[in-house]
C-alpha cells in the first residue's frame, strides 16, 4: 500500500500555546511533522525537493515534496532531478533542509514572526556533530526556535512500543529505513549505542535493484519502469523468502508453483489491425498509377511549351521575312528609317537573325540541325595575317595576327572533339552489333554473363557507397566535421596535425626547415578527388547499362534498388502481440528485498539483518552488560523497509542459525512501523519532564561544539 | 503562473511570515555558493581518532563485513550458480539464460 502524502494546510496553529512542542520525524523517506501528544503527525511528505524552471519565465521555483506529475508540465525539469537532504542517512544539505522545512511549517499553519514552540527533531544514530550543530544554528537563528532536542527515531519507536506492552525494558529494536538499518540493544530502557550496528543498505537500494532487474529484462519497456513505478511494484508484489534457495528451485523447475507465484504486470496496448500487407499491394498500384499521371502531366506541360515556343519563332521569322521583302522593295535612304524603327541596322543583321530564327525553329521541331559552317567562307580573310611574318605587321596588325591565331586554334579544337564525337558512335554502334549478334547465337550464356556482370558491378558500387558512409560513420568521434569529409580531405588534416605535433617540444618550429613543405606536395598527391571519382561513376554508368539491358530481355530479371539499406534491418515481421507488453515478476519479487540479507549482492560489503542481529547481541554479551534470553525475547521490528511479509520468519530463523540453539527467540512487528517513530517522539514530547532535555540557543552557545557532540536524551521519562 | 498550478500551491513561496532571515537574503544569487560538504567529508572533519575507540561514533557503530562465504546468484536470472567462474565479471549458471530477441522498441 503506497504512502499517503498529507499537505493540507493546518489552521490551528494559534490554538497551541507556546510550550506545546512540535515534533519533526526527519526521515529519508517522509518528513512528518505534527504536534506533541497527538497520535498522528498533521502534515507528511516526501523528503524531497525539485527546483525546475518555469518554461515561459524562465525563474527558478522550488517545489517540496511529490506533487501531482500533470502540473509539472508547465516547468522545464530536465535539468534538475528530485534532491535530498540526505548523504546516506546523515543530513549535510542544509539549503534544501531549509526549503523542507519552510514547507512543513507552512504547511502546520506557522503564521507568526517566529516558531516559537520547542522542537523536538529526529536524527540517525551517532549523528556526526557538525550535521547536528548545523541543523541546531539553521533552527535557532532562521526560525527562532526556543529550545531543540534531538533523539533517535529508532529509539523513540521502541519506547513507544514498550509503553504498549509489546516489547519489554531489555531488548533489541531492527529499524530498516530508507537508506540504512539499525540494530540498537536497550537495556534498561536506553539504548546502547557501544553495540549497535548499522549497514547502508535500505529502501531505497531494493527499489533500485529491482528497477535495475527489470530494465535488464525489458529494454524496450524502459520508459515504463519509473522509480515511483517501482517503488509501488516493490511494495505491492515484493515478499521475503523464508529460505531464498528453497524459493529459487521453485522457480527453477516451473510448474504450477512457481505460475501462482508469478505475477504480471499488463501494459495498456492497442491491438493493429492484421491486413497490413493487402493495403500495401494496393498502396503501391496506387503509388505507381499517381507517378504515371504526374509524369504524364509533366510531358503535356513540356509538349505545349514546345508548341507555344515554335509558334512565336514562326511569328518572329514571319515578320522579319516581310521586313526583308519591304526593304528590298525600297529605296536606300528609306531603309534606314525603316530599320530605325526595329532593333536592327543593317539588312546583313536582319538576314542573320532569320536564319538564326529558322535555325531554332528547326530544332524545337526535332528536325536534324544542320552545322552551318560560317567559318569556311570567311576563312580565308580572318586568317590572312597567319602566314605574314612578323616584322612586316604594325603593332596593330600583330595584335590582331594573334587573335586569329587564338581563333584559328580554337575551331581546329573543336572541330578535333566533333571528330573523336563521331568516331565513338561509331564504335559503341559496332560494339552493340557485336552483342547483338553473340545473343543471337548463345542467348543463354549471354545471359548469365551479363547476370554476373551485374553483380559484381552492383557490389562495386555498393561498397564504395558503404566505405563512404562507414568511414565517415566511424571516423566522426567527437569532431562533427570529420563526417562532412572524404577521406582525402581527412588524409590532408591528418597531415597537418601531425605536422603540428610533432616539431619539437612546445614551440611549432613547422616551416623552419625547407623539407617541411614537402608535406604539401603529400598532400596534394592524396587530394586527387578526380581519380576517385572518376571510377564509381563509371562502374554507375556501365551498372545502369547493364540493368537496362538485362531488363529488356532477362524475363526473370527483378532490379534490387538500395540493395544497401538491407543489411540494418533487424529480422521481426511478426505482429506485436499481448504478451509483448506484459513485464513478469518471478524471481525478481523475492531476489530484491534478499539485498537486506546479503548486501554483497549489491556490493555493499557488511553484515546482512540476521547477521548485524547476531553480531549485536555478541556485542552485549562481551560487556557482560546483560543475560542473552532478555534480549532475545523481545526484538521489535521497525522501519519501513520491514513490511515486506516473510521477514518476521526469515529473521528468526537467520538469528536462531547464529545464537546458540534452544535460546528463545521472539520477534515483534511494531504496531505501525511507519509511524510508531514519530507517534514515540510525539509521546516522549508530551511528557512532563520534556522541557529539561532540551537545549536553548543560549546553551548553545555558551557550551559549544562539544557539549553537544556529548548530548544525549535520556528516554526513559 | 498558471492558474491551476495556483491553485495546487505547487510552489514554495519566497516569503515566510515566520523566519527570521529569508532564503533569498540568505542567499541573494539564487543558488548557494556554499559547497555544502558531503558524508565522507563531514566523518574526516570530525577526527573519530582522536577520540577513544570504544566510544560509539558514526563511524564505530557501522557494520563489519560478514564472516560467512558470499552467496552467490546468477546475475541474470537470480538462479543458483552452478560452477564458479571466476574469469567473468558476471556470475552466470550454466545454460538457464534465454535471450530474447526480436522485440521492437518502441
Amino acid at each position: 500500500m503506497p504512502f499517503i502524502s498529507k499537505i493540507q494546510r493546518q489552521s490551528d496553529y494559534s490554538a497551541f500555546p507556546s510550550h506545546h512542542p512540535i515534533v519533526i520525524d526527519n526521515g529519508g523517506s517522509y518528513f512528518r511533522i505534527g504536534w506533541a501528544g497527538e497520535s498522528d503527525p498533521r502534515v507528511i511528505f516526501r523528503n524531497i525537493i525539485q527546483r525546475p524552471r518555469h518554461k515561459i519565465t524562465g525563474e527558478t521555483i522550488t517545489v517540496v515534496g511529490d506533487h501531482n506529475p500533470a502540473l509539472l508540465k508547465y516547468f522545464d525539469c530536465t535539468r534538475t532531478g528530485p534532491r535530498s537532504a540526505f548523504d546516506n542517512n546523515v543530513v549535510y544539505q542544509f539549503e534544501i533542509m531549509e526549503y523542507i522545512l519552510d514547507f512543513g511549517f507552512d504547511r502546520l499553519g506557522a503564521d507568526q514572526s517566529r516558531i516559537d514552540h520547542p522542537v523536538l527533531i529526529t536524527e540517525c544514530a551517532c549523528n556526526p556533530v557538525q550535521s547536528r550543530s548545523k541543523m541546531a544554528e539553521l533552527l535557532f537563528e532562521s526560525y527562532g526556535v526556543p529550545s531543540v532536542a534531538f533523539g533517535v527515531d529508532a529509539a523513540f519507536s521502541y519506547k513507544y512500543n514498550q509503553q504498549l506492552g509489546i516489547c519489554n525494558n531489555n531488548g533489541l529494536v531492527i529499524c530498516s529505513g530508507f537508506n540504512t538499518m539499525h540494530v540498537i540493544p536497550f537495556i534498561n530502557g536506553e539504548p546502547v549505542y557501544e553495540a549497535c550496528n548499522r549497514t547502508n543498505v535500505g529502501g531505497y537500494h531494493i527499489t533500485d535493484y529491482l528497477k535495475q532487474l527489470l530494465s535488464l529484462k525489458y529494454p524496450h519497456h524502459i520508459s515504463k519502469l519509473t522509480w515511483e513505478k517501482v517503488e509501488d511494484l516493490k511494495m505491492e508484489h515484493c515478499y521475503i523468502a523464508t529460505d531464498y534457495e528453497t524459493e529459487v528451485q521453485v522457480f527453477q523447475k516451473g510448474g504450477k508453483e512457481a505460475e501462482e507465484k508469478t505475477r504480471c504486470w499488463q501494459l495498456p496496448w492497442t491491438p493493429s489491425f492484421t491486413d497490413e500487407t493487402a493495403p500495401s499491394e494496393e498502396e503501391i498500384a496506387r503509388k505507381a498509377a499517381f507517378k504515371e499521371k504526374q509524369g504524364q502531366r509533366l510531358r503535356e506541360m513540356a509538349e505545349a511549351k514546345r508548341f507555344n515556343r515554335i509558334n512565336d519563332l514562326e511569328n518572329e521569322m514571319r515578320d522579319l521575312e516581310i521586313l526583308l521583302q519591304r526593304l528590298k522593295h525600297v529605296e536606300e535612304d528609306d531603309v534606314l528609317s525603316i530599320l530605325a524603327k526595329t532593333r536592327y541596322t543593317t539588312k546583313l543583321e536582319v538576314e542573320s537573325a532569320i536564319s538564326k530564327a529558322t535555325q531554332s525553329l528547326r530544332k524545337a521541331k526535332g528536325e536534324s540541325v544542320e552545322s552551318v559552317e560560317k567559318t569556311d567562307p570567311s576563312a580565308a580573310e580572318k586568317y590572312n595575317l597567319i602566314n605574314v611574318p612578323d616584322e612586316d605587321l604594325t603593332p596593330e596588325q600583330l595584335k590582331q595576327k594573334r587573335k586569329q591565331l587564338f581563333i584559328k586554334s580554337t575551331s581546329e579544337a573543336r572541330q578535333q572533339r566533333k571528330q573523336k564525337q563521331i568516331e565513338e558512335e561509331l564504335e559503341r554502334e559496332r560494339k552493340r552489333q557485336l552483342e547483338e549478334e553473340k545473343r543471337r547465337e548463345n542467348p543463354e550464356q549471354y545471359l548469365d554473363e551479363l547476370r554476373s556482370k551485374h553483380r559484381d558491378l552492383s557490389e562495386k558500387v555498393d561498397q564504395r557507397k558503404r566505405l563512404k558512409t562507414n568511414g565517415n560513420h566511424n571516423s566522426s568521434g567527437g569532431v562533427g566535421r570529420g563526417e562532412r569529409l572524404n577521406s582525402s580531405q581527412r588524409e590532408r588534416m591528418r597531415l597537418l596535425t601531425t605536422a603540428a605535433f610533432d616539431r619539437g617540444k612546445g614551440e611549432d618550429t613547422f616551416g623552419m626547415k625547407d623539407e617541411d613543405w614537402q608535406l604539401y606536395k603529400l598532400m596534394s598527391r592524396d587530394n586527387d578527388d578526380d581519380d576517385d571519382d572518376d571510377q564509381p561513376d563509371l562502374d554507375e554508368a556501365e551498372l545502369v547499362r547493364v540493368t537496362s539491358r538485362l531488363r529488356e530481355i532477362d524475363p526473370t530479371f527483378i532490379f534490387k534498388a538500395e540493395s544497401g539499406s538491407s543489411t540494418a534491418e533487424a529480422p521481426h515481421f511478426r505482429p506485436l502481440t499481448k504478451e509483448d507488453f506484459q513485464i513478469i515478476l518471478g524471481v525478481e519479487r523475492f531476489r530484491c528485498p534478499e539485498i537486506l540479507f546479503h548486501p554483497n549482492w549489491i556490493g555493499v560489503e557488511q553484515l546482512g539483518l540476521d547477521e548485524m542481529a547476531g553480531n549485536s547481541i555478541q556485542g552485549l554479551l562481551d560487556k557482560g552488560r546483560c543475560s542473552e534470553e532478555r534480549i532475545t525475547n523481545s526484538i521489535l521490528l521497525t522501519g519501513g523497509s520491514c513490511l515486506f511479509p516473510g521477514m518476521s520468519e526469515r529473521l528468526e530463523a537467520g538469528i536462531r542459525m547464529i545464537r546458540p540453539s534452544g535460546t528463545p527467540i521472539r520477534i515483534i512487528k511494531a504496531l505501525n512501523p511507519i509511524f510508531d517513530a514519530w507517534r514515540g517522539a510525539s509521546a516522549y514530547a508530551a511528557a512532563m519532564q520534556f522541557p529539561q532535555q532540551t537545549f536553548s540557543k543560549m546553551d548553545y552557545y555558551e557550551k559549544g561544539e562539544e557539549w553537544l557532540k556529548k548530548y544525549q536524551i535520556r528516554y526513559t521519562i | 503562473m498558471e492558474p491551476e498550478v495556483v491553485e495546487a500551491e505547487l510552489v514554495l513561496p519566497t516569503h515566510m511570515k515566520f523566519k527570521k532571515v529569508q532564503m533569498y537574503e540568505k542567499y541573494p544569487k539564487g543558488q548557494a555558493r556554499v559547497r555544502w560538504k558531503h558524508l565522507k567529508q563531514i566523518i574526516q572533519a570530525e577526527n573519530y581518532q582522536n577520540y577513544p575507540p570504544n566510544e560509539p561514533n558514526y563511524v564505530n557503530i557501522e557494520s563489519p563485513p560478514s564472516m560467512q562465504p558470499c552467496k552467490r546468484i546468477c546475475d541474470i536470472t537470480g538462479f543458483k550458480v552452478g560452477l564458479k567462474q571466476t574469469w567473468q565479471k558476471i556470475q552466470c549458471g550454466n545454460s538457464h539464460v534465454g535471450v530474447e530477441t526480436g522485440h521492437q522498441r518502441g
